[in-house]
């Protein structure tokens, strides 16, 4: 069987018929008194017409002959969205953005290239469009864990951080351990997961395309070279991130940022 | 060259309340000067801005003749070294954590790093103790180590002795004295202990409300006038 066994307009019908289950789920809240029933409507009426407008804007780019023009503002905007949403994550730290951001793309513009490079993406947006979604989403996931707990690090760590500043350490040394201890903290879950690989879930690019009708090998090919891009891309922009955050962390005369203090 | 440090109508807010309203003072070379006064009258406030581990609001401290701001932030404090008032230790051992100034530019001297270990009054038995797991007053003796290790020319001590046990404060002060005396250091001792800081200093700076009191010969300091 080669992918989804019937057309749109069946498609439809069929998702009709599975709304059967969000039915129950709200009747199962309600009559448990949760108060979620609303919101849950709320998210998957939201979540699905987001997902409707931008399966309609892919139809038209996939179709489209220059679709390599339209492509760069469809990356543009992940990479956007993803450093404001990190950022958001490292509020204490002023103007965050302008680290998440540079970060992410470093991050994700680099794998995007290897993955380019080696043939593991086709220059095609039927391939570009879902990779560099979860290159940079992934990116962003990650630098957000980071920048959360780096700050969490500085504002506990600030005696310690003055200690070795006062001894004559410069920045980059002085906040040398809690940096490197941000990135692996954000690593560590998507590591958890790549260990767990197929034992405990089949992770979404697999299942994908063993649903589009790929075989198990050349599925499970893919995943690995996903969860390499995902891992590469989140490393290089955790790394990034922390780099850049010395500057929002010490001023030009090595002294800690007021915010640390607040 | 009389003075190392001369501090210049100086001025330091902290979230907007002013902590040193002006200070002038001069410190001389090879000199203990203790600097008293109740808490909040803004003493660790002035090490630091020494330090410059923060910066000043106004006012300027020249040390040997030169405005502190001419000096690359992590090379003065290599030479005036601040031991702060909450003795953190990093991870590892009493070694590593003496060794931490020198080795920032390359390999430490392992008879340097021992020196001054005895120096700051611990046995050899400690080089290789875990640092985080000694007593307040261990860390305190390690915390001097650390500064001496540095071979600084200026040592801005935060209430040295607190935390330590009474029996033993003595005791730390003499090691303090010593290796000063030993290094031809100069010392900024900060204290709020009327006596203490009449053992070990050689002037006495009263800081009240953010300014200078007064500064005072050890000898003829009764600690009434200035407070």
């Amino acid at each position: 069987m080669n992918g989804i066994p019937y057309g749109i307009q069946e498609g439809f019908l069929i998702l009709l018929s599975v709304l059967s289950l969000l039915a129950l789920v709200v009747i199962l809240t309600s009559i448990k008194k949760l108060g979620i029933s609303k919101e849950m409507i709320i998210a998957v009426a939201k979540g699905g017409a987001q997902l409707f407008v931008i399966a309609v804007v892919l139809n038209l780019l996939f179709v489209y002959p220059a679709w390599y023009i339209p492509i760069w503002a469809f990356l543009g905007m992940m990479v956007i969205i993803g450093g404001y949403t990190s950022a958001k994550r490292a509020t204490e730290m002023p103007a965050a953005f302008r680290i998440t951001t540079p970060s992410i793309l470093t991050g994700g513009a680099l794998v995007l290239t290897v993955l380019a490079v080696t043939r593991a993406m086709p220059l095609h947006p039927q391939f570009i469009i879902p990779l560099a979604g979860m290159t940079f989403g992934n990116s962003m996931r990650i630098c957000s864990i980071c920048m959360e707990r780096l700050i969490s690090e500085v504002k506990q760590n600030k005696a310690e951080i003055e200690t070795a500043l006062s001894l004559g350490a410069d920045s980059k040394k002085a906040v040398k351990n809690h940096a490197d201890t941000s990135i692996r903290a954000s690593l560590i879950p998507t590591l958890d997961n790549l260990k767990t690989l197929g034992i405990i879930f089949i992770p979404g690019a697999m299942s994908g395309l063993l649903m589009g009708g790929t075989t198990p090998i050349l599925a499970a090919q893919y995943q690995i070279i996903v969860y390499l891009m995902i891992v590469g891309g989140g490393t290089i922009s955790t790394i990034m991130a922390t780099h850049l955050a010395k500057r929002k962390i010490f001023n030009d005369k090595e002294q800690l940022r007021e915010w640390v203090y607040s | 060259m009389n003075n190392i440090l001369d501090i210049n109508d100086l001025k330091k807010s902290l979230e907007g309340t002013p902590v040193l309203k002006s200070i002038d003072l001069d410190v001389r070379l090879g000199e203990v000067m203790g600097l008293l006064g109740p808490s909040g009258s803004g003493k660790s406030t002035l090490l630091r801005c020494l330090n410059r581990i923060i910066e000043a609001d106004s006012g300027d401290i020249f040390y040997k003749e030169k405005n502190l701001k001419k000096y690359p932030p992590s090379e003065l404090r290599k030479e005036v070294v601040l031991v702060p008032q909450e003795s953190v230790m990093f991870s590892g051992t009493v070694f590593d954590n003496v060794a931490y100034g020198p080795s920032i530019e390359g390999e430490a001297n392992r008879d340097h790093i021992l020196t001054c270990i005895r120096d700051a009054g611990l046995s050899s038995d400690f080089e290789q103790r875990e640092a985080e797991k000694l007593s307040g007053g261990e860390k305190r003796r390690v915390a001097l180590a650390r500064a001496l290790a540095l071979e600084p020319d200026v040592l801005l001590l935060d209430e040295p002795t607190s935390g330590v046990d009474p029996k033993k404060k003595e005791e730390v002060e003499m090691s303090i004295l010593n290796f000063s005396d030993k290094r031809d250091l100069t010392v900024i001792w900060v204290t709020h202990d009327l006596d203490q800081a009449k053992r070990v200093s050689t002037r006495i700076a009263a800081l009240r409300d953010g300014k200078i009191g007064g500064i005072y010969d050890c000898d003829d300091f009764d600690g009434g006038e200035a407070f």
